[in-house]
């Protein structure tokens, strides 16, 4: 029978397939055979998940309540308290992304008040202990154009809206804090003097620097005081004005002191209704400059970056200009670019010291709490709530491994080992050394336990690897993926991350090369290529380094095929259509490459061949198509194949036992363009495109509808989201590309895009999507032996595995007998089982990317947005692990006591022969 | 009287006074008992009679298989073509008992040397390959044979490309 099942297992569909003539069964059963939730033992033990809030816009210590926090409002619309020792978000808001959540004020009374919105406004108190809101009343301007500069802060329990009408008054308005009430009326001071570009609100003066160059004038104005009193003086008295250039700066901070800097020189402050110059300077033009109370009086706290002498903070008394000296902060190796105080509180303590903490906000998106003394109590890494490019990166073996793959290694063996006895010598060197780090480890865990660093190795399942993120700001990181703990970090300010492609040109799996991963991106400015390579284990810089290229790149791809050291060269198109190859002794390597490129706005899609022609390599144009039909249509996405995919079976099997070719061509790309349409107002039309010839394979319109930028294509499978305008929801779209019943070429035949003259059979399907998705990717395994699930981000902060016989465009279709899929719904299941993130919301889940794992069953998911979100799925269960629970001591005890019952029956029926004997 | 019935001499008849002494040294045959007959008849009879018993039960050995051909067919229908433990284990039994009779001919016809034993083997195998048919047919019905490409697909070799391509929407 054990042989019989041996034989007969590749029919194990058979069993299927009696059993699906029960159709309720087979949903039943695929209900339980698919569902992924998880033990609330597990929570926490395969994911993690991060919570950001983003660039702080305003921030301000709650000195108010007990437990000690940092309320901070962000460029992101988040509004969340910090906790003042670790930095660990206590509360957080997630307002509206778009600019109805733009927070335009924070201050803290006895609540945190917001005022968010633009125009109408929403003035919102909270609690500042639990986040709770409060209170909340709308505010709606009459004058919507210029209501972008409108000025908010509060004093005195009064809202103050300050509205400047440049060249000719300020609108004052006050309202009671919490009801919303207005004072009746609405102050107009005549402010002639009022410039866009040159006046700064230090409440509750508006200061400005009016008049002709060469006779400026620094005027300002008290807006809140019932007498208007201008305060006047000739700009001359403070800066040259032969090299004045118009600077004006309101000091940062939350400082209750007006003050501003002009020219980034002078420091003056508004005092008693004068302008009163501080003796002391600014210390770097890059400074930042706070003024912050402290018990001795004013102080002015200056922070700036210097790339010679690092980290620098000063603090001088505004009254005496004497430098405090212990709140004087050097520091070489503290890199905080561009620092910024964002806020700055200090308190005498007990003994009277002085304990002071800054807050910074740096050009790289952090922030650092700093106490005096230079100490970083914690930082953030808020450039993480906007990663634009993901790549997960295998770590190396470890160099015992290491030293026995050589040995394996035909060509490193052949070399190294002349004789047998070279080959049994190495051997016992190997197993000896083997037997060394054993013994030391066991050393080592009778010592510390705890304290050994996990080793960045290779583990045997594969599932440890460096996750390397690309931030909007420019900041790289690398990111242990099991703990989420960020391993290291390189910040380029001069990367515009506006289409950035990462590539891993070299994994770490050929010592004694190292990994080498390179990201392509625009110079901020020029928009000229950049190019950042570096070894994503340690994130030091390798290779090319930094290559900053005097030409902007219109497309950029990797040889398939790598070089002599294992380094696939990287392929650069630039804009005069050039071709650059990285490096360029790989560039005889370049044999039948094509590249398309597709224009976002005109939806062109050109194809060229790169041919070597003996010394370079040339694009050639070979074609090219207009999408969208109609003139004005555009491209919301393109999306190839990943360039690496395997497809495991060449076909699938029907439920009468023939097999259904797939049309698996590696070129095809889908390009969605969404386009106006005189009848149809919005056509949306999908199109697969042979990238290789130009060939178009497939098409599909969608009338009324617009597009999204969410798509997966794998193996012989599309799916699309757009918007249905007709029915005002969300739809996806499948489309499968078979070849029939008859393989087109033999097994294991090169696939030629030139040479393929027929087109595939399409079979297509549209479901409806009861959430709105904001990202979609397929399940990746190593060698696509495991089924492929679609994951979905939903708005609603979920993330969705959604298998992929609930998309299957011949769901229902053809009504076989006996077909294994569930019967036809033409709304998607979104079942809660099926949500990865179980109770963990996510907040503006923006991108999904899944890598396979070193197990077949697994792949690795990390979810990107606001939140960072990493968990690992298994679409087909996990068939080559043990369970997570497996008893293990169970089963050791059954063993055991096994064991001992068979040597104890043993001795017993002997003895028992024995007496049978005797008898 | 007496003198003509003693000079007949009976079958069955014993005389315990004889005239004559000259044949005392040869004592008549037990009644009933006839040396003639009867020496000619066992000997040849119980040759020839076990040898036919032999040949007529190697025959039933032989013609064994075949016979269970009609018990096989009713018990291939009612097993009936699902796949369940015991249609499996019937169609396992089909298929093991031939094939393990197939190995034990030359046990089962050991003693056997003859004129039909050529025969016998012979029908022998065939009503094995018969049932051993029957058994594959079962299984071919309920779809147990790998018999369909489908069936091997998971072996075939991958395809390999020929055209590698890059690019995507412009970086401009």
């Amino acid at each position: 029978m054990g042989l019989l099942s041996i034989y007969f297992k590749s029919n194990f569909l058979g069993l299927l397939k009696c059993l699906n003539k029960l159709n309720w069964f087979i949903v039943f059963f695929s209900l339980i055979n698919l569902s992924v939730c998880i033990y609330e033992d597990q929570i926490g033990k395969f994911d993690w998940r991060q919570t950001y809030v983003g660039r702080i816009k305003f921030s301000q210590f709650d000195t108010v309540s007990t437990a000690k926090k940092i309320i901070v409002a962000t460029e992101e619309n988040v509004l969340a308290a910090l906790n003042l020792k670790t930095g660990q978000v206590v509360w957080r808001h997630v307002f509206e992304s778009a600019s109805t959540g733009n927070i335009q004020l924070l201050a803290i009374t006895d609540k945190v008040v917001t005022v968010s919105g633009a125009n109408p406004y929403l003035v919102r108190g909270w609690d500042s202990a639990t986040g709770v809101l409060q209170w909340e009343w709308s505010l709606s301007l009459e004058n919507d154009d210029q209501s972008d500069f409108s000025e908010w802060w509060v004093q005195n329990d009064l809202l103050i809206h300050m509205l400047p009408v440049f060249g000719s008054h300020l609108e004052v308005s006050m309202y009671h804090l919490a009801t919303g009430q207005n004072r009746g009326y609405t102050s107009k001071l005549p402010a002639s003097w009022a410039r866009d570009s040159s006046c700064v609100v230090t409440p509750p003066y508006y200061t400005c620097i009016s008049g002709e160059k060469g006779s400026q004038q620094l005027i300002s104005l008290d807006v809140t005081s019932q007498a208007v009193q201008l305060i006047t003086r000739p700009l001359s008295e403070y800066v040259n004005l032969e090299t004045y250039d118009g600077g004006i700066r309101a000091v940062d901070g939350s400082s209750v002191i007006p003050a501003f800097t002009i020219e980034d020189k002078k420091i003056i402050m508004i005092k008693n209704n004068k302008f009163e110059m501080l003796t002391t300077n600014v210390g770097d033009a890059s400074a930042s400059v706070a003024l912050i109370d402290i018990a001795n009086g004013p102080v002015v706290l200056q922070a700036w970056m210097d790339d010679n002498q690092g980290f620098t903070m000063t603090a001088h008394s505004v009254a005496t200009g004497a430098e405090l000296p212990e709140l004087r902060v050097t520091d070489r190796n503290l890199k905080l670019p561009d620092p910024e105080v964002s806020s700055a509180v200090c308190t005498k303590s007990n003994r009277e010291q002085l304990v002071c903490r800054v807050l910074f906000n740096c050009g790289d998106d952090s922030m650092h709490l700093m106490q005096q003394g230079g100490r970083v109590l914690w930082s953030r890494e808020e450039a993480l709530a906007n990663v634009v490019a993901i790549e997960f990166v295998e770590l190396p073996v470890s160099d015992l491994d290491a030293a026995i793959e050589s040995e394996f290694d035909q060509k490193e063996a052949a070399k190294m080992y002349s004789s047998i006895w070279a080959a049994f010598s190495r051997r016992l060197q190997t197993q000896f050394t083997q037997l060394q780090t054993l013994i030391q480890s066991i050393q080592r865990g009778e010592g510390l336990e705890e304290d050994a660093p996990s080793a960045l190795v290779r583990d045997y399942f594969g599932l440890h690897k460096i996750i390397v993120l690309v931030t909007d700001v420019g900041k790289i990181f690398g990111m242990d993926n099991l703990s989420g703990a960020i391993l290291w970090q390189y910040y380029e300010a001069d990367l515009d991350t506006e289409g950035v492609v990462v590539f891993t040109r070299r994994t770490a799996r050929h010592p004694p090369n190292d990994a080498y991963l390179t990201v392509v991106g625009k110079q901020e400015g020029t928009g000229n290529g950049l190019i950042i390579s570096l070894n994503p284990i340690t994130g030091t810089l390798i290779g090319e380094r930094l290559l900053k290229l005097d030409v902007q790149l219109l497309q950029c791809t990797l040889l398939h095929r790598p070089d002599n050291e294992k380094l696939h060269a990287l392929i650069l198109l630039d804009k005069e259509e050039n071709v650059q190859v990285l490096p360029r002794s790989a560039a005889p390597l370049v044999e039948n490459m094509f590249m398309y490129v597709a224009e976002r706005n005109t939806a062109r899609v050109q194809g060229y061949a790169l041919v070597f022609n003996g010394q370079e390599v040339e694009a050639i144009r070979t074609w090219l198509i207009q999408l969208g039909g109609a003139a004005g249509a555009r491209i919301v996405r393109a999306l190839a194949k990943p360039p690496a995919e395997r497809v495991h079976s060449p076909g699938r099997v029907l439920p009468d036992r023939s097999v259904l070719y797939k049309y698996v061509n590696p070129n095809l790309v889908l390009f969605v363009t969404e386009g106006p349409d005189p009848v149809h107002k919005d056509v949306v039309v999908a199109t697969c495109v042979d990238a290789a010839s130009g060939a178009i394979v497939a098409a599909q319109v969608h009338r009324r509808a617009r597009a999204l930028p969410h798509a997966v294509h794998t193996e012989h499978y599309l799916a699309y989201l757009y918007y249905n305008d007709k029915h005002r929801r969300t739809e996806i779209a499948t489309l499968e590309l078979y070849e029939g019943k008859t393989r087109w070429l033999p097994a294991g035949a090169a696939f030629s895009s030139l040479s393929s003259e027929r087109a595939p059979s399409v079979e297509r399907q549209a479901f409806i999507l009861s959430a709105a998705p904001t990202a979609a990717a397929t399940t990746v395994t190593e060698r696509s032996l495991t089924d492929k699930h679609v994951l979905l981000a939903l708005s609603s902060g979920a993330v969705v595995e959604v298998p992929w016989v609930y998309l299957e465009a011949r769901r229902g279709g053809s009504g076989e007998e006996g077909v294994v899929l569930p019967a036809h719904a033409p709304e998607l299941p979104l079942s809660g089982d099926a949500r990865l993130n179980y109770n963990r919301t996510l907040a503006r889940p923006a991108a999904i990317h899944a890598a396979p794992a070193g197990l077949e069953s697994t792949s690795l998911v990390l979810t990107t947005g606001l939140d960072l979100f990493y968990t690992r799925v298994a679409p087909s269960k996990t068939f080559d692990l043990l369970k997570d629970d497996f008893d293990y001591y169970l089963i050791t005890v059954v063993l055991a006591g096994l064991i001992v019952a068979t040597y104890s029956t043993k001795y017993f029926a002997s003895r028992k022969m024995l007496k049978q004997a005797w008898k | 009287m007496s003198q003509v019935k003693s000079n007949k001499k009976f079958k069955w008849a014993l005389d315990f006074n004889p005239k004559t002494r000259t044949q005392t040294t040869e004592l008549p045959s037990p009644p009933g008992y006839s040396q003639s007959t009867n020496a000619s008849y066992t000997e040849s009879s119980r040759d020839t009679d076990s040898n036919l018993l032999l040949i007529k039960k190697l025959w039933d050995v032989a013609l064994g298989p075949l016979k269970q051909v009609p018990m096989n067919l009713f018990i291939m229908y009612m097993a009936g073509n699902s796949i369940s433990i015991f249609p499996i284990m019937m169609v396992g039994m089909l298929i093991v008992r031939p094939v393990k009779a197939l190995f034990a001919t030359q046990s089962t016809f050991k003693m056997v040397e003859g004129t039909q034993a050529t025969g016998q083997k012979f029908v022998y195998f065939i009503g094995n390959i018969v049932n051993i048919l029957l058994a594959l047919y079962k299984c071919q019905s309920m779809g147990l044979l790998p018999t369909h490409s489908s069936d091997w697909l998971a072996f075939e070799e991958p395809q390999t490309r020929v055209e590698h391509i890059g690019g995507g929407l412009s970086l401009i």
